[in-house]
């Protein structure tokens, strides 16, 4: 398995300050020759470089490298909630708008344009919570980390979790922020 | 010293430039022109004409003048039916092609007649011949399209060096004297067929694009197309009887000719004469034509760009105010209802420094010279504008490397024998964002040879590469034996002809057979939705709108509901959209209350 920590040089830790991680990256990639541009290295870079800029991969590529495995977890009841309400707001908004595109009249757009007011609206108080929880789940990797070089195993578990939480909740969002656009698109 | 060039193979024009003592520099052809008309006449004898002088035949010879030839490349048959071109798109064994009297051209023929053209005015010009090429293409293209630009320059004799998404190129032209700048930038480039909109991220030299989206089938084309709709409609409604003649192929490519001057003409004019003389035996027609008028049918089409921009914010994680600057790019840009629109959606005056045809060439020309090592401390990390995936089972679409994944990237996957004795698989090959496979473009398929073992111990790892052109490869490795081998997709255009023959046949003989039940069928579900539609409308705010209006609306009704008992599909169809039409301003007045109403419900 690849350390992408050591390919880039840069410290394994569960939160990676995005400038510096950036300048490591910048600072391999500059160096490569023009005919390595093309080639593994560069590829390899590429992936590093992703896997480390977003935390949910950050910390499962960290665990695994650590301890052998990413973990399990579990998503937790209020997140479960959350879930619930996300996929409803999803599906209101593909049930009731699924059949109108950009190409019925405007007529039709225009009477459902209440309707269509009132489930952007929805998406967007579920667009709040749902950075709001990235927002904490990302403070708590933070206070993780100060604990994490004196002793890694006790992070353990509240890591993968930590990981767990924000792949859902990233998935989310991108599933609201697209319905988003597509509401907008026919109002 | 082996030149390299830079070449921005566009729709409507394309222009070749070369590094010259460190600076980018755009190359004139003998009649001093830097942009070369993407337009091919082919005439009935003799050899192909290219550039301006084709461009010139497009009205005289419309079957034979091939132009925005980029709309098709690349593209499989079925998917290039709507555009309505003079000159005939045929479709053989899947693939793409024009008719031209006795031959058979693919669309990357005729584009390289463009580059070849390209590559002599440069090497008339710099006094040394020149073989090595870096190619533009729209940052959407996919995998299909970029390979069939590929040959294009390949056919034209180049080596193509690098294949450069065109508004990282224009980025690299904006910021080659920035170097030192850190910033955010969009660049939002809306061309003759294409539309991109690239955002990234400059940093001491470092290119960086976090995002890309767009529409390889939006551009100044659709303007040009719903003018030339308005414009017959005017001549109609004063000639009547030349309802027919419009349609005559001579005509059309005239008409299309006088619009898009007129266009141009009224991105910096408030009204130009459209003038049409000889229309018809000494008649002719003169209207005067103003930019609101052109503004309204270019709206709805500059509208559709702005998905594109939020999706590309979001994939960046960024709002517009987070942005440095919004740059320009592509000939529509200078339609001030354009800017306006850019404006708006990014919230702050788009910046037009940049000579908008012809950044991308100039940004062409400096990826040259990072590859030749004239350009230096230049680095570029470009993405792939759509995710790579494979179809799974139940038909859907599992990811293995994501849209914006920095590019050349590499992803691999496992597979094992699911019963014993398995000795094949197949594996298909998709890019696009929707779940069901089926919604995805399909680059292809190929089938994995297994060893004769036991269920579950074949392990035969394959790796997906996309290399810095945007283009993939795909490498399978057995585990258990070790043996590589470099997987040659069979492409959805590789089928053999007679199974596509047969499959077009059948579709045809069903279409002719209930076309005309399937006008109706669609037009009826239409006036089912708008009729109870214009009803709840006319409840709402009908008594908003004049009583004049009221009974226009009530005509149009009548007709509707008449048409619909005679079951005449053609009636039927004008009369939902005169109905359509003539209700524009009620789904205003309606939008005006549900927005105050919101209002209210807000305080």
């Amino acid at each position: 398995m690849i350390d992408y920590f050591a390919l880039l040089d840069i410290e394994r830790r569960p939160a990676i300050d995005e400038e510096s991680l950036k300048h490591a990256y910048f600072g391999k990639t500059g160096s490569l020759r023009v005919d390595q541009a093309e080639g593994d290295a560069f590829s390899s870079l590429n992936m590093a470089f992703r896997i480390i800029a977003n935390p949910a991969t950050r910390i499962q590529h960290l665990l695994k490298l650590e301890f052998g495995d990413a973990g399990g977890g579990e998503i937790g009841a209020d997140l479960g909630e959350l879930f619930g309400s996300v996929v409803e707001a999803l599906q209101k908004a593909d049930h009731e708008f699924g059949s109108l595109s950009t190409e019925s009249s405007a007529l039709l757009r225009a009477l459902a344009f209440q309707k269509i007011d009132g489930a952007r609206e929805r998406l967007n108080q579920i667009e709040n919570e749902l950075s709001q929880r990235e927002c904490s789940l990302l403070s708590q990797l933070v206070r993780l980390d100060t604990l994490w070089p004196e002793k890694p195993a006790q992070c353990r578990d509240l890591l993968a979790q930590i990981a767990l939480r924000l792949t859902f909740v990233q998935k989310w969002l991108s599933e609201v922020r697209e319905r988003k656009i597509r509401l907008e698109e026919l109002a | 010293m082996n030149d390299i060039v830079g070449i921005d193979l566009g729709t409507t024009n394309s222009l070749i430039g070369v590094m010259d003592s460190g600076f980018p520099i755009l190359i004139a052809d003998r009649d001093g022109s830097r942009l070369t008309p993407s337009v091919v006449y082919l005439p009935e004898t003799g050899d192909p004409v290219v550039g301006a002088p084709a461009d010139r035949m497009r009205a005289l010879f419309p079957e034979r003048t091939i132009y925005s030839v980029k709309r098709l490349i690349g593209r499989r048959a079925g998917e290039s039916d709507k555009e309505d071109f003079p000159f005939t798109v045929k479709s053989q064994g899947g693939r793409t092609l024009l008719e031209i009297g006795e031959q058979l051209l693919k669309p990357e023929e005729i584009s390289s007649l463009v580059v070849k053209k390209l590559k002599a005015d440069a090497e008339l010009s710099l006094g040394n011949p020149v073989d090595r090429a870096v190619i533009t293409v729209p940052a959407y293209f996919n995998d299909l399209q970029r390979q069939a630009t590929k040959r294009a320059g390949e056919l034209a004799g180049f080596a193509v060096e690098r294949m450069i998404n065109e508004p990282t190129a224009a980025a690299l032209a904006y910021g080659l004297d920035r170097l030192d700048d850190r910033s955010r930038i969009a660049v939002y480039d809306l061309g003759g067929g294409t539309f991109d909109i690239s955002i990234l991220e400059l940093n001491e030299g470092v290119f960086r694009v976090l995002s890309t989206n767009g529409n390889t089938r939006l551009g100044g084309d659709d303007i040009d197309r719903e003018l030339v709709r308005l414009l017959k409609e005017r001549i109609t409604a004063r000639h009547p009887d030349l309802r027919q003649e419009l349609d005559n192929k001579l005509f059309l490519a005239r008409i299309r000719e006088i619009a898009h001057a007129a266009k141009l003409r009224l991105s910096t004019e408030e009204m130009v004469q459209v003038e049409i003389p000889f229309l018809s035996g000494n008649r002719s027609f003169s209207y005067n034509l103003t930019r609101q008028e052109l503004e309204a049918v270019a709206r709805p089409i500059v509208r559709r760009t702005r998905s594109h921009c939020l999706r590309s914010l979001d994939d960046a994680k960024l709002n517009p105010v987070k942005l440095d600057e919004v740059i320009l790019v592509g000939g529509v840009t200078r339609m001030p209802i354009v800017r306006q629109f850019v404006a708006e959606v990014f919230q702050r005056l788009p910046n037009n420094t940049q000579n908008p045809d012809e950044a991308v060439a100039i940004g062409a020309t400096i990826q040259a010279g990072i590859l030749s090592g004239q350009v230096q401390n230049v680095v570029l990390l470009d993405v792939t504008p759509l995710s790579l995936g494979i179809e799974t089972f139940g038909g859907l679409m599992n990811v293995l490397i994501p849209r914006n994944s920095t590019i050349p990237c590499k992803a691999g996957e496992m597979f094992t024998n699911a019963v014993t004795n398995q000795t094949a698989m197949q594996i298909v090959v998709l890019q696009g964002e929707r779940e069901l496979a089926k919604d995805n473009w399909e680059l292809g398929r190929f089938d994995l040879q297994f060893e004769r073992v036991s269920k579950g111990l074949a392990r035969i790892g394959v790796q997906f590469e996309i290399d810095a052109d945007g283009i993939l490869h795909v490498l399978a490795r057995d585990t258990r034996t070790g043996r590589e081998r470099v997987i040659e997709l069979s492409s959805a255009v590789d089928v053999s002809d007679e199974a596509v023959e047969k499959m077009i046949a059948e579709s045809l003989d069903n279409a002719f057979d209930d076309m005309a039940e399937r006008l109706l069928t669609e037009a009826v579900l239409k006036s089912n939705e708008l009729l109870p539609a214009v009803r709840s409308a006319l409840t709402l705010v009908g008594d908003q709108i004049e009583p004049d209006d009221q009974r226009k609306i009530h005509a149009l009704v009548h007709e509707v509901e008449a048409a619909l008992k005679t079951r005449d599909p053609h009636r039927l169809k004008k009369a939902n959209a005169e109905l359509d039409e003539g209700t524009q301003h009620l789904a205003t007045l309606l939008i005006d209350r549900a927005m105050e109403e919101a209002a209210k419900r807000k305080k």
